[in-house]
């Protein structure tokens, strides 16, 4: 019996660099709390993954632009498509990915290393003399990122460079170090497969018919396997190939355990008892072994017991269980050798068109991609939902006579498929750029047949980048279905999302006139007397990653409408996410802007209702009365933001799109909130269910509602803690601190609207520099 | 005008008894006749098809338009106030050439009111059917309820409701009151049994006396006075619907007269459509003469110029004002997604029209006929646009999104004309298209100052 091991997004080559580097495997966690300058090279530590959470946070630390105490890291970005760090970035260069060998090489050499120094353009040669020097001034706070898809030897590359720089990381033995006793790979199965070794095959949580490169064909060796079984969520592609498809509970439907980035591990409980007649994988496998009934939960405490005391073992279990993570589990740090400088691969020459692959935000390897949250979640910077695109940048598309939504066919060895064009700002000229995750068969009612499957082109020696594809125009159009247009912000526009740099941010306190934040008005103002919920979100720290988006969407049952309503421009969401770009000094900034509802103290919506369906109340929300509203729509119609979404049709209630009526799906809704009706308007409430929850605590208990009591929905899932609740009449609240910083500021306060939800403008810490000579 | 009115506008070898033949005959003797059953008919079928429209829009939702997130209103907002526009012309002709003795409007009055009267009802489905929850459309009347809430006063809306339910119920009101005389006439002259009991019930025993003509004047000019506010009010509210808003390029103190200006011109043009079908239909040459087609050119020049100066108004003081989205909007109209159709807006509405500064054109009666068509087109665009161009390029660039019209966005626009047209051929049928007594007392006139 052999065991092997398939992951679509992996981590071979920071695996395999860090063996050239440290002549063993590690992995190295990045620690930006402790950093001041990053440069990524094609990495993307703030982009969707497992460590978007913790590098997020420790990102967020560093770039506080508070008066009196700022603490702000400059980030660099070189990448042929901009990533959320890209976007993110003080800096940002679309680069080939043919080039970076180059620009590795000649940093190295400038950091030092006893390298020959590339020839690069003399634009290219400024910018990374300037990152150079940045970090060499920032030695013990500096850090170099390389991404998954540069080659192995560029990692060991970067590794050079961040001992050089005693760059804050820390490196950790893999969670799982192939070493050990691993897995074997899937090539090799598949050869077993094919030469009639392997006659009996259990697949287990994978969809390789899906999501294996191309070239390896495991599809077709599947259909010479005798026996085979699968066991997952889904029927999915696999599945299909397979005798027998067993299903498998979802992973919150049973115990279990799991091991996080560093190697904390965790207990998995159960929130809901199992929906379907299910048998975990842990059960699975127990049966196989002859323990015909093998519990989940005794699985994991066996396996947890084994290390433990008998005496202590109840006692630890009560606890870890009720903690959620298993104390000091996390693999202990190593002090790694001096790294060596590694023999660089040949330069390659870049040429031709290269399609970069990318996992997709939302659909991740295409595991994800059943889930309509998920896919009707508007994609960062593109603004995409229910597909994916062949991006390239405008100038590219221009120069092939492409325009938004020409279908193309895009080839590579041998294979083609078919997909739409978008142009996007941010990508390198010759790239063109295809997210994987589509194109699925057997997916589900919500994700079969969407986009394109980008696996199709993928070879296990080009995983990330598939150098000379072909792309040819098929005269054919699919627009992407986009939930925004391209957002360029010009001229006096700019003041809807400020982008001020550091010094000018926290020192010109005239930027944000009191005015708009109050403006005189004839009539006497209400006395907020008890509580002035308000909101303060800062852009600098919005990463755009859209947890908040889905966090909203699950706590306020906000319905999917599918791709065909969002298309016509009718998605629901209750908190989008504004993207705009700027172009400046040759760069194309952007920014993101969550936009829930602003609460505005004189809110437009409320005079224009006739049957007063949207009211004022005394703790300043903005509340809609939905069993009042009779949908003239005249509250949406005078809102400057347009927040407000309107049921259309039945999108809750008996018109739902494809499955999501199923009474399985209406299960997961939240009994705190109403489900809307079709023909009513509806918004953000700033959770009010959950203020009233914390108002009925207080009560009882004879207090008023304490700092930081009430946490809303896209507060707590926000990763950087961007957004920030509470009570205005308290003047050492989040908000009422955040109201005092210089660079705070009301969207469209000139209207007089007096929003609650305010922000803080956009702050960059650019490279003097770079800055002056216009990069 | 005044020269209109003083110009005799009838044949000098009409008698009154020939008058009253002319418009009562084809009611009352002459069969409809198969141009008629065909019109009829096709009506009919659009009629039915209004009928299936309001259906799936009641099953489906008003998700079967194209309306979306930040353009919540669409084709039943523009309808609504371009029906209300043609609703206008009707009363104003007749309360407002009452009142100024311009007496050749006898000609014309009773039609453009029933005009009115079709109009404004169609009118006020719209905004019920615009709803999302239409059936609780009475929330917008102040009535003792249990829930012991009021309409929201403060709302346009409300005012809207109020505004448009006064004026349809004065509409009908009007309408009949001047009708009395005429339908006493048609109980006169009527053979059959049906007809006849029919004519007398509605005459309200009308005998013509000196006492019932002295009564019958007093009230219809004192209604008269009530009617130009009450015009002037009731479009001044639904200008109101925008300008009371925070939006721009509806924020504008020009809206409730240039509404009102744009209903009596959109009105008017309606009234020589019908004018002309009507003339012909009925074989009227000898009460609709040129010269009424030259009096109503005059007015629709008149609101086209006014037109022009409130498009005018409207971009100097967004370009005096400087505001940044002003400004925007401003450009918005002349560049954006819907340039095209404020191009084609601005040809009809202002342009063409200017043909009738020609006295020979504004009596040329198949010139009036196009430009009349010419200008209800370019008015209804007027009414969309004011919509679209706002409501698709709002403060926030993140939120603009055009506009596609749904196939039942066409079909209800489409099928509210022709239950216009339905409504009109059931009108010339049961009641003289023409004020009987107003026509004669016109030709009394006529003869004495002939001598």
């Amino acid at each position: 019996m052999a065991w092997h091991a398939h992951a679509p997004i992996g981590e071979e080559n920071a695996r395999r660099g860090a063996a050239l580097a440290f002549g063993r495997a590690l992995d190295l966690l990045p620690r930006f709390d402790r950093a001041e300058v990053v440069l990524c090279l094609d990495a993307d530590p703030l982009g969707p993954g497992p460590d978007q959470i913790r590098n997020g946070r420790a990102f967020a630390a560093q770039r506080q632009a508070r008066a009196g105490a700022a603490r702000f890291l400059r980030l660099y970005v070189l990448e042929p498509v901009m990533s959320l760090t890209g976007a993110n970035a003080d800096h940002h260069r679309p680069v080939h990915p043919g080039e970076f060998r180059d620009i590795a090489a000649w940093l190295a050499a400038e950091l030092g290393a006893p390298l020959p120094r590339p020839d690069l353009p003399e634009e290219r040669v400024r910018f990374l003399r300037a990152v150079a020097a940045d970090l060499l001034a920032h030695r013990g706070t500096a850090l170099v990122l390389a991404g998954e898809a540069l080659a192995p030897e560029l990692h060991a590359l970067a590794h050079w460079m961040n001992a050089r720089l005693a760059a804050p990381a820390e490196a950790i033995a893999p969670v799982w170090p192939p070493e050990q006793g691993g897995p074997a790979s899937l090539a090799d199965l598949v050869a077993a497969m094919r030469t009639g070794q392997a006659d009996t095959l259990l697949i287990l949580g994978a969809n390789p018919a899906y999501d294996a490169p191309a070239d390896l064909g495991f599809a077709e060796a599947l259909r010479q396997v005798p026996f085979a079984l699968h066991h997952g969520l889904h029927p999915d592609e696999t599945a299909a190939l397979c005798a027998w498809h067993l299903p498998a509970p979802h992973p919150l439907e049973d115990w279990g355990d799991l091991r996080s980035r560093d190697g904390t591990a965790a207990i998995i409980q159960p929130l809901i008892r199992p929906l379907y007649a299910t048998r975990s994988s842990a059960a699975l496998l127990g049966l196989l072994v002859g323990q015909l009934d093998l519990a989940g939960h005794d699985a994991v405490r066996e396996t947890w017991r084994a290390s433990r005391a008998p005496a202590e073992f109840e006692t630890w279990w009560r606890r870890t269980v009720h903690d959620g993570v298993v104390p000091d589990s996390a693999t202990p740090r190593l002090d790694p050798p001096e790294p060596r400088l590694p023999e660089l691969p040949p330069a390659t020459p870049s040429g031709g068109l290269a399609l970069v692959l990318r996992p997709d935000a939302s659909a991740w390897d295409g595991s994800f991609a059943n889930n309509a949250w998920l896919q009707e979640c508007p994609r960062p910077l593109t603004r995409q939902v229910w597909g994916n695109a062949a991006l390239m940048g405008p100038e590219e598309a221009a120069r092939r006579g492409l325009r938004q939504g020409d279908l193309v066919r895009l080839e590579a060895g041998g294979r083609s498929i078919e997909a739409p064009v978008l142009p996007q700002e941010g990508i390198a000229p010759g790239v063109v750029v295809l997210s994987l995750g589509y194109g699925r068969e057997r997916a589900g009612a919500i994700g079969s047949g969407l986009g394109a499957n980008a696996y199709a082109l993928r070879r296990t020696d080009a995983l990330w980048t598939v150098a000379d594809a072909g792309l040819a125009k098929l005269g054919r159009r699919a627009p992407p279905v986009l939930a925004q247009e391209h957002q360029k912000l010009e001229g006096e526009a700019r003041e809807l999302l400020p982008l001020v740099p550091l010094g000018e941010a926290l020192h010109d306190a005239g930027t944000s006139p009191a005015h708009e934040l109050d403006p005189p008005g004839f009539y006497p103002d209400f006395p907020y007397e008890g509580y002035a919920w308000a909101m303060v979100i800062d852009t600098s720290l919005c990463i755009g990653c859209n947890a908040c988006v889905l966090a909203c969407q699950s706590e306020n049952n906000i319905p999917v409408v599918g791709p065909e309503e969002v298309e016509r421009g009718r998605d629901m969401h209750w908190l989008r996410i504004d993207t705009y770009v700027q172009e400046a000094g040759g760069e194309m900034r952007p920014g993101f802007q969550p936009v829930p509802c602003m609460h505005c103290e004189k809110a437009p919506c409320e005079p224009v209702c006739p049957v007063a369906a949207s009211v004022h109340d005394h703790e300043g929300l903005n509340v809609q009365v939905y069993n009042r509203c009779i949908g003239t729509r005249f509250c949406q119609s005078n809102c400057p933001y347009k927040v407000r979404r309107f049921n259309f049709f039945g999108y809750a209630d008996g018109q739902e799109y494809r499955n999501q009526g199923a009474p399985v799906i209406a299960a997961q809704r939240n009994p705190e909130v109403t489900v809307r009706a079709r023909g009513v308007m509806e918004k953000c409430t700033y959770c009010v269910q959950r203020i009233s929850a914390a108002r009925r605590t207080a009560e009882k208990e004879k207090r008023s509602i304490a700092e930081g009591e009430v946490v809303t929905a896209c507060q707590a899932a926000c990763p950087t803690q961007a957004i920030r609740f509470g009570d205005l009449n308290k003047p050492g609240s989040e908000p009422s601190r955040l109201r005092r910083e210089p660079h705070h500021y009301a969207l469209l306060g000139h209207l007089g609207t007096r929003p609650r939800t305010t922000y803080l403008k956009r702050v960059r810490n650019p490279n003097p520099a770079l800055e002056e000579g216009g990069g | 005008m005044s020269a209109t009115a003083d110009k005799p506008t009838l044949p000098p070898e009409a008698s009154y008894a020939g008058m009253i033949g002319r418009v009562a005959d084809p009611v009352l003797e002459r069969r409809p006749g198969r141009r008629w059953w065909i019109g009829f008919g096709a009506t009919l079928l659009l009629t039915l098809g209004f009928a299936v429209c309001l259906a799936w829009l009641f099953i489906e939702g008003v998700g079967i338009w194209g309306i979306n997130t930040p353009v919540v209103w669409g084709f039943a907002i523009a309808n609504f106030v371009w029906w209300l526009g043609i609703g206008h012309a009707g009363t104003l002709i007749s309360a407002l050439l009452l009142i100024t003795r311009q007496n050749w409007r006898a000609s014309i009055n009773r039609f453009a009111e029933a005009m009115t009267l079709f109009a404004a009802t169609i009118a006020g489905l719209f905004p019920i059917m615009h709803l999302g929850r239409p059936y609780r459309f009475y929330w917008l009347v102040p009535y003792p309820n249990t829930m012991e809430v009021w309409p929201q006063w403060r709302s346009a809306l409300v005012w809207d409701f109020a505004a448009i339910s006064t004026y349809i119920i004065f509409s009908i009101l009007f309408w009949y009151w001047g009708l009395i005389p005429d339908l006493a006439t048609m109980r006169d002259r009527a053979r059959g049994r049906i007809a006849r009991y029919a004519y007398g019930a509605f005459s309200l025993g009308w005998r013509g006396s000196a006492r019932h003509w002295q009564r019958h004047d007093a009230l219809y000019r004192a209604m008269a006075g009530l009617a130009v506010p009450l015009v002037v009010s009731v479009h001044s509210v639904v200008g109101m619907d925008f300008a009371a808003s925070l939006m721009p390029g509806w924020q504008e103190t020009i809206f409730p007269p240039y509404f009102v200006v744009g209903a009596m011109f959109s009105g008017f043009a309606m009234v020589v459509t019908l004018a002309v079908l009507v003339r012909r239909g009925l074989g009227l040459q000898a009460v609709i003469t040129e010269r009424h087609f030259d009096g109503m050119g005059k007015i629709v020049l008149a609101g086209s110029v006014a037109m022009g100066i409130s498009y005018l108004t409207e971009w100097f003081t967004t370009w005096y004002g400087g505001d940044r989205i002003e400004y925007e909007h401003l450009a918005y109209l002349f560049t954006g997604d819907y340039a095209p159709l404020y191009y084609v807006m601005l040809f009809c509405n202002v342009l063409v029209p200017q043909i009738l500064w020609l006295g020979r054109m504004r009596r040329n009666i198949a010139v009036a006929f196009v430009v009349s068509i010419v200008i209800n087109i370019g008015m209804w665009l007027e009414r969309i646009l004011i919509i679209w161009n706002t409501l698709s390029h709002t403060h926030l660039p993140s939120m603009r999104h055009v506009f596609y019209p749904t196939f039942w966005d066409w079909a209800t626009l489409g099928c509210s004309i022709g239950l216009f047209a339905f409504l009109f051929f059931c009108f010339v049928r049961l009641v003289p298209s023409v004020a009987m007594h107003d026509l004669n007392k016109r030709l009394h006139q006529e003869k004495e100052a002939r001598g």
